[in-house]
């Protein structure tokens, strides 16, 4: 599914250059749940940016479901974004002045998907989540595992390949962050492909694959036993 | 492109960020208000200034005797020149097709007297032409005619102010006034759109009053009008050439300012319509000046908005919104909202200048309304100014970096 090859990645500072990624090489398959793991500042967040196509990379490889990722105008990306990825982030990121299913419906939107169907959908993927009495609330009205699981509805409502999840129970308790990881590895049980940002252990764990970034190269990639979250929620 | 989808959007945000929307709108309303209410002032300005001048006919030309200044072919100077009866008739030989109508005028003061009431007006006793140079409108009765100056009948016209000084509720019509002690058949009521004043006359046939006045054929100054198909220049040709030939009958120098007076309402018209027109100019400046300081701070207000949905943006390019989305949501928005508080604008002035419209009414202002041509155009330079002030911070907007917006930090 995803294929990396010897990535480059540096950002320009003034006249000063800070190398994050120093040739990344990696694949992941259909059907992984990989987490990503490292101290604060290693680059798992340059790496995962990347793989969105929120940032491009310097040199180096990049195969998205057999599609070369290179050389995107922002259109492009936009619709190799909207068609192949979806994203969960640290901080939710809903809109605030949308109410639940209208942000579960956006991305549907910008696939040209007509507004009922796109009502349907965002009820359906509010469901699996569990959330469906909550549709008509505002973010605001919402707890932060409540947010969270409103953005994986919505990153799963354009059914992408692959889910990026940049420290998705970063701002969470322990019990609402299982939770969470609780409805990851069942959405990632129905098949989904996902990737994981994170630097606690014990939800590194609860991935199927852990790979360790230091000092921008992958130190470690290793298959695991996965810890299942519900026997803690 | 305006599927209801986008509609909804923008809807959505305006309802939800009603601060900024009322910030954006109120400053557009209030921009257009201004511009109509100038534009709208301008024009009350206008039509004083022409109600004002179009009491008189104005292709008016007067005709005035003066004192020579200059010693001139055997004469000296401090001369007074006189016309008399055969000045008009040369006129009307020598400029056949210039003119129109031509008339004497001469004013003396009466006391005018009927049964136990007295006043003191002005008589102008004139040649019947006189009625259209001045633009004296007939309510009853008759104005005076070609018998009346041949048989230099003691006839008067009075004016309806006099009429209702003298005459109280009684009909005037064929009654008899007394004016300096002498009886005049009355033999109409006029009255004049341009002001009171003017009702406070008397006219009366110029060869009856030559003849109470010494007898003579004298007259104090020549009225007449140009030939209405005559332009500005071919107008003011003609009261120069009226002004020669008159200084060379009466023997004056052509270089001589004060033997003749030519006054033409031509003139002094072109002077009023340059200044109208410096007016327009000027508000139009104004207002330009006003749109764009209206321009400025609807793009400031939408670069702030931007910058507090720039979040927003993000989220929406990692969903798969493309630039051109961006720019069409912000652009769209912006010309929505620019339209339609500029439109409430623009119905609140009218609206304002429609009620004191019709309530004030001074000599230097009237009916200041604004054309259908100055709402449309009011409303094309609206659409512009939503689109300009809303491009730069779309465009800014879809430039927005899905990473830069989404960082926490
Ligand atoms: N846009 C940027 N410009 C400059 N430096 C950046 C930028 N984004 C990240 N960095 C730097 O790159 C390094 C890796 O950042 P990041 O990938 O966010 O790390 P992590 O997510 O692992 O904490 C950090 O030192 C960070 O300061
Ligand atoms: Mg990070």
């Amino acid at each position: 599914m995803i294929e990396i090859k010897n990535l480059h990645k540096s950002y320009k500072m003034g006249s000063n250059s800070l190398h994050v990624l120093k040739g990344i090489n990696f694949n992941v398959e259909e059907g992984e749940l990989v987490a990503i793991m490292g101290s604060s500042g290693s680059g798992k967040s340059t790496l995962l940016n990347i793989l969105g196509m929120l940032d491009n990379s310097d040199s180096g490889e990049y195969n998205l479901d057999g599609v070369p990722i290179k050389d995107l105008n922002e259109t492009k990306a936009a619709r190799y974004r909207n068609k192949f990825l979806g994203f969960v982030f640290q901080s939710f990121n809903l809109i605030n002045y949308k109410s639940a299913a209208e942000n579960v419906a956006l991305p549907l939107y910008y696939q040209k998907v007509g507004r009922k169907e796109r009502q349907e959908k965002a009820l359906k993927y509010l469901e699996q989540v569990g959330l469906r009495d909550w549709a008509s609330h505002l973010p605001s009205e919402l707890s932060g595992g409540q947010k969270q699981r409103v953005a994986i509805a919505r990153a799963l409502a354009a059914e992408p390949k692959v889910l990026l999840a940049d420290e998705p129970t970063g701002a969470l308790d322990s019990t609402t962050s299982y939770e969470v990881m609780d409805l990851i590895q069942k959405i990632n049980d129905a098949g989904n492909t996902i990737l994981v940002v994170t630097h606690e252990p014990d939800i590194a764990d609860m991935c199927k694959r852990i790979v360790h970034l230091k000092d921008g190269v992958i130190v470690e990639d290793k298959k695991i036993e996965q810890v299942r979250a519900d026997q803690y929620v | 492109m305006f599927d209801r989808d986008i509609w909804q959007e923008i809807f959505h945000s305006i309802k939800n960020n009603k601060l900024r929307t009322f910030l954006t709108g109120f400053s557009v309303g209030w921009g257009i208000f201004i511009l109509v209410m100038l534009l709208g002032s301008v024009n009350g300005m206008q039509n004083g200034f022409h109600n004002q001048f179009n009491d008189d006919a104005t292709n008016t030309i007067f005709v005035s005797p003066g004192k020579t200044s200059k010693a001139y072919a055997g004469f000296e100077a401090e001369r007074r020149i006189q016309f008399k009866n055969d000045d008009i008739e040369y006129i009307k030989k020598s400029f056949g097709g210039d003119f129109e109508q031509i008339s004497g005028r001469m004013r003396r003061g009466t006391t005018a007297r009927y049964k136990s009431e007295t006043g003191t007006y002005q008589v102008q006793a004139v040649h019947p032409d006189f009625q259209v140079i001045e633009k004296t409108i007939i309510m009853d009765g008759r104005f005076i005619n070609t018998n009346d100056l041949l048989s230099s009948s003691k006839v008067a016209v009075i004016g309806r102010k006099v009429a209702e000084d003298l005459f109280k509720k009684e009909d005037p019509i064929g009654k008899f006034v007394e004016f300096n002690g002498l009886p005049f058949r009355v033999i109409g009521v006029f009255t004049d759109d341009g002001d009171d004043n003017a009702e406070r006359g008397i006219f009366a046939p110029i060869s009856t009053y030559q003849r109470i006045y010494g007898n003579t054929e004298n007259i104090d100054q020549i009225a007449l009008t140009y030939n209405t198909s005559y332009d500005l220049t071919k107008a003011l040709e003609f009261s120069r050439r009226l002004e020669d030939i008159m200084k060379r009958r009466h023997k004056i120098s052509p270089e001589d300012q004060a033997g003749i007076f030519v006054w033409n309402y031509a003139e002094a018209f072109d002077n009023i319509s340059s200044f109208t027109g410096l007016l327009n100019k000027g508000s139009i400046f104004v207002v330009i000046l006003i749109l764009i300081a209206g321009i400025v701070g609807i793009g400031n207000i939408m670069i702030f908005i931007i910058k507090e949905r720039t979040k927003e943006i993000g989220v929406r390019k990692a969903l798969g919104a493309e630039p051109w989305q961006i720019i069409k949501l912000v652009l769209f928005e912006s010309i929505f909202i620019t339209g339609l508080s500029g439109f409430i604008g623009l119905l609140f002035a009218t609206g304002i200048l429609a009620a004191i419209g019709p309530n004030i009414k001074t000599d230097a202002f009237a009916d200041p309304s604004v054309s259908f041509s100055t709402v449309v155009t009011a409303t094309v330079i609206l659409v512009i100014a939503g689109v300009l002030a809303g491009l730069i911070p779309a465009v800014k907007a879809a430039n927005v970096k899905p990473i830069v917006a989404l960082s926490d930090k």
